[in-house]
């Protein structure tokens, strides 16, 4: 479903990723762990287009999007929680939905859509007409997820969702990725939680200062011991 | 006495805040100072004046007029300031400014160096209000009248509007409203359209009020909608009309009262200055918009 083919991304002259290749399955949940640094925003935003890829191609459903703008990309199905939830502060919980949907034509199912993220937080429906800005971490992090799915997303990008939650909130999160994965939807966590992300994933990748040094299914990356050392607290 | 002033300065300041919104506009989405802006308020101007005289219809002038700028303004931001986007801001600054001379000296290649009348036999629908005290010139509700509905609906457009919704997520966070999908692209170019074609209504009036206009006639607005848009807090196209009409009436006022041993357009900057020592981030810190 999704190809990276070697790519390369650049922040100004330095190197932030190289040739990182990657390829997601339809269905599948896969994990991109690593340190704080390693590149894991990075890759995301060349995924979605918030940033050039020097070289290498990237490829959705057989299309080639390396030189698509991002917006074309979601249109195309690319739903994107990005790191630090990224709400917009000054519109309400409402309109932060209907930005989510941008692209969806439709009345009707957009308000099916909004049904759905009201379903799944009904906290949401009550904040309705509040600003984003107003509500708490954890409410803010329901909103990015629920503004992600509104445009029925094949496949879903995330950011590091457990990044400035409490605990219980983490696990929240989580749940609430796990329950759109059962829905149908194709998930890339990249997550710096190893122990979660290994956890809740089908497949993982390593990443280290912008290269990939390990592949393989999250069952085994658990238990292989440099993975268990560097990254699971022994 | 002092309802003529007031009046008076609600008129300035109306001109004042059409001329800010441009820029307040451009600096909340891409965060860079248009001072090019003002030269589609003093080119806007003159095709408002050449319509005129060529039409003798004054909607379809102030149409032409503020369509022509408008456009001009989609030209400027695709050829100018995207491909800038991401550089320092100094930048497009600089450009700016070089594209605001540019646009002056365009004007007197064109309509020649000298000051050129603007009609003085208007047919307003309305007529002024005449009384012992009090004037009000047919032009000045010309001129409220323009400024309510234009500002009616920027509002219209950013509160009610699919298009406002995606200008009001972007202006709030560029990077994330394009991967939601939003083409911001084509929300900028909205965003310079109505911008320069507000500069544009704003020259036109002038031009009727004063009887008159001149290719540097954006010069002095140039820099005093700066002063505004600081005043009302950088991107805050509400406090921008505030800041607006407070100028246009202490200018008024001051003028009117005090008498001045400055020249008059010296006050928005001191009033500038004043509010930079005792509250830097404006009358408005930016929200809500």
């Amino acid at each position: 479903m999704l190809k990276l083919e070697g790519i390369h991304v650049y922040y100004e002259e330095s190197r932030a990723v190289s040739d990182v290749s990657i390829s997601i399955k339809e269905g599948e949940f896969v994990t991109i762990i690593g340190a704080n640094g390693a590149g894991k925003t990075t890759i995301m935003k060349a995924i979605m287009g918030l940033i050039k890829v020097k070289e290498g191609k990237i490829y959705f459903e057989d299309t080639d999007l390396t030189n698509k703008p991002p917006w074309v990309r979601a249109e195309m199905g690319i739903g994107y929680i990005p790191e630090g939830r990224r709400v917009f502060p000054d519109l309400t919980v409402i309109e932060n939905l209907k930005v989510g949907a941008y692209t969806i034509k439709s009345k009707q199912v957009l308000k099916q859509n909004l049904e759905r993220v009201f379903s799944l937080f009904p906290r949401l429906r009550e904040r309705g007409k509040q600003l984003a800005r107003t509500m708490s971490g954890g409410e803010q992090q329901m909103l990015a997820i629920g503004r992600a799915i509104m445009l029925n997303p094949k496949l879903l990008l995330i950011d590091e969702i457990s990044m400035g939650l409490m605990p219980i909130l983490v696990n929240t999160a989580f749940a609430s990725i796990k329950k759109m994965h059962k829905e149908g939807i194709t998930i890339l966590l990249v997550e710096q939680n190893a122990k979660k992300a290994l956890a809740i994933a089908d497949r993982g990748y390593v990443l280290e200062t912008g290269h990939i040094v390990l592949e393989d299914s999250a069952n085994i990356l658990k238990q292989k011991d440099e993975i268990r050392k560097a990254y699971l607290g022994g | 006495m002092l309802l003529q002033q007031i009046i008076n300065g609600i008129v300035v300041g109306s001109v004042y805040s059409l001329t800010a919104m441009g820029v307040t506009l451009i600096y909340s989405i891409l965060r860079i100072l248009d001072i090019a802006c003002a030269g589609a308020y003093a080119l806007g101007a003159y095709v408002g004046l050449f319509s005129y005289v060529a039409t003798g219809n004054l909607l379809l002038s102030f149409l032409i007029g503020m369509i022509a700028m408008g456009v001009w303004g989609i030209f400027v931001q695709k050829f100018f300031y995207l491909p800038l986007l991401g550089k320092s801001p100094l930048i497009s600054l600089v450009t700016s400014i070089g594209l605001f001379i540019l646009l002056g000296d365009f004007i007197r290649l064109w309509a020649g160096p000298l000051i050129r009348d603007f009609p003085t036999d208007l047919k307003l629908p309305f007529s002024g209000i005449r009384t012992e005290n009090l004037t009000i010139m047919p032009v000045w509700i010309l001129v409220l009248l323009t400024t309510a509905i234009l500002l009616f609906i920027l509002w219209y457009l950013i509160t009610k509007t699919k298009i406002g919704l995606a200008w009001r997520a972007t202006a709030q966070d560029l990077e994330t409203a394009k991967a939601m999908g939003i083409n911001v692209n084509v929300v900028v170019a909205f965003n310079f359209f109505l911008g320069y074609s507000f500069a544009a209504a704003a020259g036109i009036m002038i031009g009727i009020m004063y009887n008159y206009i001149f290719p540097t006639m954006g010069d002095v607005p140039a820099y005093k909608m700066l002063a505004i848009i600081v005043l009302g807090g950088l991107g805050n196209p509400v406090g921008a009309v505030v800041a607006a009409m407070l100028i246009g009436l202490i200018e008024t006022l001051v003028g009117g009262y005090i008498g001045f041993f400055l020249p008059r357009d010296s006050i928005a900057f001191i009033v500038v200055i004043i509010m930079l020592l005792i509250k830097p981030q404006g009358l408005f810190v930016r929200k809500n918009i």
